[in-house]
């Protein structure tokens, strides 16, 4: 049993945006050696998410509007105030808040050293409070 | 377009280089997010649509025992982008100040003195500290950033940056341009009226206490004060400030856009006052 953990970072350039980090875990998934097993992606960030969908800018866009339309950046949030472990004030609930709806990880299983997904699905590091040098995880558990 | 008040704390390259600047920025201006890398501070310029911003240090060596950034660390990183302009700090305690703003225009070709009161625990009235090294930047034609009213480090105390301490300055040096920062929260009406008084007197925007930034900016410029007083009496002295990275400078300029102010008064605030105060154009 094999378990290889990777932690890369993105650096994201805008306020919201979706990256499509796909080559980069077939990269780990690959020079893992494992042949049969999972790969686990997840962020590190608790605004900001990994999200599976297919690899269209339009799409792209709709998912950030949607998720915007759920979890506005100016609500009116608990979260607006003075938060003394960061020294600074919070305000961004919207971005926690869409992390949830869309989820901060994502998994696949490992077949023959290959990733086992849909022949339309991209993996996506999702920025919701940019711009921010961003760090998750790719982990390869499996033989 | 320009932010012009900005403290770059939190520059991953710079903790490399100097490790105490994480204990300085987390134990002593209080801030406690992780550093990021230069390039994340030009895109948040880039995100909030603006070229070039102003860094500020503090020199609270006598109050704190450290330089929040020395003028040495801000002209490094000034030299690392032409995107940035960069202000001195001098310790009001040290008889040798008025003589170390002048190597850092001089030598290190910082544009601009910045003094926190509360920080470095001096009143800005006192006349045989700080009157020197006014004196020394009247010479020099260079603005001073104060920081006015509330801070949120925890051992500075509100009381030093009170407006009303600041009118001997301004009354008694009419050729150096002061800029109270922060609107001077909670004193808002108080530094306005100084600035209607004194026209060697500039406000800055950056100033977010609760709520949030869009919220906090209309509740400040528009209700603690009217929002006529910035288009109509203030519009040539009042200058965008973030604050950053104690607010993300997309949220701030985001907030100042949002007072429905005219694109001739935004075309001041955020460019031609700095300009100005940086001596870029006459007058």
């Amino acid at each position: 049993m094999k378990v290889k953990l990777e932690k890369l970072e993105v650096q994201t350039r805008r306020d919201q945006e979706l990256i499509d980090i796909t080559p980069q875990v077939e990269r780990v998934v690959r020079e893992s050696g494992v042949r049969d097993g999972v790969v686990n992606i997840l962020t590190m960030h608790t605004s900001s998410g990994i999200i599976v969908t297919e690899g269209l800018p339009c799409l792209e866009m709709d998912v950030l509007n949607h998720l915007e339309a759920l979890a506005p950046d100016q609500g009116d949030y608990y979260h607006n105030r003075y938060l003394d472990i960061d020294g600074r004030l919070g305000f961004n609930a919207g971005a926690h808040l869409k992390s949830i709806l869309g989820g901060y990880s994502a998994f696949f299983p490992i077949e023959n050293g290959q990733i086992v997904k849909g022949s339309r699905q991209r993996v996506y590091f999702a920025e919701y409070d940019g711009p921010l040098c961003r760090t998750y995880c790719i982990q390869i558990i499996g033989k | 377009m320009i932010d012009f008040h900005t403290h770059p704390l939190l520059v991953r390259e710079m903790w490399e280089r100097y490790p105490d600047l994480r204990r300085v920025a987390r134990d002593v201006f209080f801030i406690r997010n992780l550093p990021q890398p230069l390039e994340t501070f030009l895109l948040e310029l880039d995100a909030a649509g603006l070229e070039r911003a102003v860094l500020l240090p503090i020199d609270a060596t006598t109050a704190r025992g450290c330089q929040i950034y020395s003028n040495e660390q801000i002209a490094e990183l000034c030299r690392m982008s032409e995107r940035f302009v960069g202000f001195a700090s001098v310790d009001p305690h040290k008889r040798s100040a008025a003589d170390e703003l002048e190597h850092a225009v001089k030598d290190l070709g910082l544009r601009g003195l910045k003094l926190s009161p509360p920080t470095q625990e001096f009143y800005p009235d006192d006349t045989a500290l700080a009157y020197p090294i006014y004196e020394k930047a009247q010479a020099l034609g260079i603005p001073i950033v104060f920081h006015a009213g509330m801070s949120w480090e925890p051992r500075a105390k509100i009381e030093y940056g009170r407006p009303i301490h600041f009118e001997n300055v301004a009354y008694d040096f009419p050729e150096l341009k002061i800029v109270l920062a922060h609107l001077a929260w909670p004193w808002v009406l108080e530094a306005v009226s100084l600035a209607l008084k004194y026209p060697n007197v500039y406000l800055d925007t950056a100033a977010l206490y609760f709520d949030n930034p869009k919220d906090f900016i209309r509740f400040a410029m528009a209700e603690q004060a009217p929002v006529t007083v910035w288009e109509r009496s203030l519009r040539h002295q009042i200058v965008f400030g973030s604050n950053y990275p104690r607010v993300e400078i997309k949220n701030m300029a985001a907030a100042v856009r949002s007072l429905g102010l005219s694109e001739g008064c935004l075309r001041l605030i955020f460019e031609e006052n700095a300009r100005n105060l940086l001596g870029e154009v006459a007058g």
